[in-house]
């Protein structure tokens, strides 16, 4: 698969002057151009009906581009939404809404299942998803019976059982508990120390910003700001959005998790 | 979301969980046309067998009653209509020879509701669908694979509507909506909101498939006979000819 190469860092995402307008005349997105690099922890902030969700669905080929480009992996997202989707594994805000299979075990299957993989490669690729994320023994379970935070880590693993390079997640922590948050944290990080390129959107930026390499704010379909946390950060709340505590008290970024 | 409904897959490890599905489901066919057109003496003997594998499968039996009442609320009505007679009197009365007819028809309805209840509880969504598609493969003209993945939706979707039901019934409870005396403002109520979330869901639900590269061509269940599927057919077959003989 043929990615961009600048400065030394690979592209696997681009985007070029997208736009997005609603039925109803909103402007979801606004000449957005960014580009993400392979191994990059990316935070995508902004308020409710920033965009965010928006940008993300167009990453994943769920939405093409009205004007302007998406490609991934010097793909074009429309011409080939079906390659933009191997490549970029989304997980939804609503885990619920995501579980397809009647126990855990055919709910991770489901994506390889639909690459056309055999029997034994499904079997192994269910297995390493599972352990990748504690779910292991849970396989013959219902996936409606498991925790929130389960059902996260559930949603998580259907989507690295389809071995992407890029995994997308729309606001991860939202209806979770502080156990369920720190599990599905570190299991982020994990993901991210084993080389996968994460982006993450939330309006809740105190569990992530500490990890994040890089941090970009969305406002009114814009994005407004985009470079290191730590820059970022000043002066956030303009834009709808809390600022961690410990910048409050003037500590700088402090992790979540250890 | 937890307890969904009992009338959904549940992994076990029973027999008949053990079945090849498409020996699961010729059972039900053939099964299924045959209740319909058996005495008394078939209905017996299949409902001992089928209230005996529904013990095997480990399906709670008041769970089952409890989730299909408004299919038994049916059957009574069924009853009542077959059972009863005017007969030139201007009240009802009941008759002997029809109650028999009508309770006879009941009692096939329900046997032929329990097995298919009995293969979606013991059958997992993904293998009806290929047991489905190896049925329908035959047949000219019919798209087997997007046929069956259209049984197998509804059965994915069937759990989520009833809870989807619940949930707003319980909704519009706690808003008071028992106040209002016109039952059909309650029934609209209801049915809009109800329909809204279901639509709403069901577009999630395609989406996340979409998100996962979903198409017609994927990697199907391995199927495969073993000797349990040719005991239970050869008990199917003893069954229909005992239905042929008396």
């Amino acid at each position: 698969m043929r990615c961009s190469r600048l400065n030394n860092l690979v592209s696997v995402i681009e985007t070029k002057g997208l736009c997005c307008r609603f039925s109803d005349g909103t402007r979801a997105l606004d000449d957005v151009t960014l580009s993400f690099s392979e191994g990059e922890f990316t935070v995508v902030a902004g308020a409710n009906g920033s965009g965010k969700t928006t940008l993300l669905r167009h990453f994943n080929g769920l939405l093409l581009p009205q004007s302007g480009s998406v490609s991934v992996c010097g793909t074009s997202v429309k011409d080939d939404p079906f390659a933009a989707r191997r490549q970029v594994g989304m997980v939804f805000q609503d885990a619920d809404s995501q579980i397809i299979g009647d126990t855990v075990y055919d709910d991770v299957a489901f994506g390889p299942e639909n690459l056309r993989l055999n029997h034994d490669q499904i079997r192994q690729r269910v297995t390493s998803a599972l352990h990748d994320v504690n779910l292991t023994g849970r396989e013959d379970k219902s996936p409606h019976n498991l925790s929130g935070g389960e059902k996260r880590r559930l949603a998580i693993a259907g989507v690295l059982a389809m071995a992407p390079r890029v995994l997308v997640m729309d606001e991860p922590f939202s209806n979770l508990d502080y156990p369920a948050t720190r599990s599905i944290l570190e299991h982020l990080l994990k993901l991210h120390k084993a080389g996968h390129t994460i982006i993450i959107t939330t309006h809740d930026l105190e569990k992530i910003i500490a990890h994040a390499g890089r941090l970009i704010i969305m406002e009114n379909g814009r994005v407004v700001r985009d470079g290191e946390p730590e820059a970022m950060v000043v002066g956030i709340e303009r834009y709808g959005i809390r600022p961690p505590c410990s910048i409050q008290y003037g500590q700088g970024i402090k992790p979540w998790v250890n | 979301m937890g307890e969904l409904t009992t009338i959904g897959f549940k992994p076990g490890r029973s027999k008949i969980h053990r079945l090849d599905p498409r020996t699961k489901q010729l059972l039900v066919m053939v099964l299924g046309v045959t209740c319909l057109k058996a005495g008394s003496i078939f209905l017996a003997v299949t409902s001992v067998v089928l209230f005996w594998l529904v013990h095997l499968t480990g399906l709670s039996f008041f769970q089952f009653i409890k989730e299909i009442r408004y299919f038994l609320a049916f059957l009574f009505c069924i009853f009542l209509v077959r059972a009863f007679s005017f007969d030139g009197d201007s009240y009802p009365v009941i008759v002997g020879g029809n109650a028999r007819e009508a309770a006879l028809i009941c009692w096939r309805l329900l046997l032929v509701v329990l097995m298919g209840v009995l293969l979606v509880f013991t059958t997992r969504t993904g293998d009806i669908r290929a047991s489905l598609i190896w049925f329908l493969k035959p047949l000219p003209l019919v798209n087997e694979r997007l046929a069956a993945t259209m049984v197998g939706l509804v059965v994915r979707l069937l759990p989520l509507v009833l809870y989807q039901a619940k949930e707003t019934g319980e909704a519009m409870r706690a808003r008071g909506i028992e106040k209002r005396k016109n039952r059909l403002v309650r029934l609209t109520r209801f049915t809009i909101t109800l329909f809204r979330r279901v639509f709403s869901r069901a577009d999630e639900l395609a989406e996340s498939m979409q998100a996962r590269c979903y198409n017609e061509h994927r990697t199907l269940p391995a199927l495969a006979f073993k000797r349990d599927d040719l005991v239970a057919a050869g008990i199917c077959v003893l069954l229909v000819s005992a239905a042929a003989l008396f």
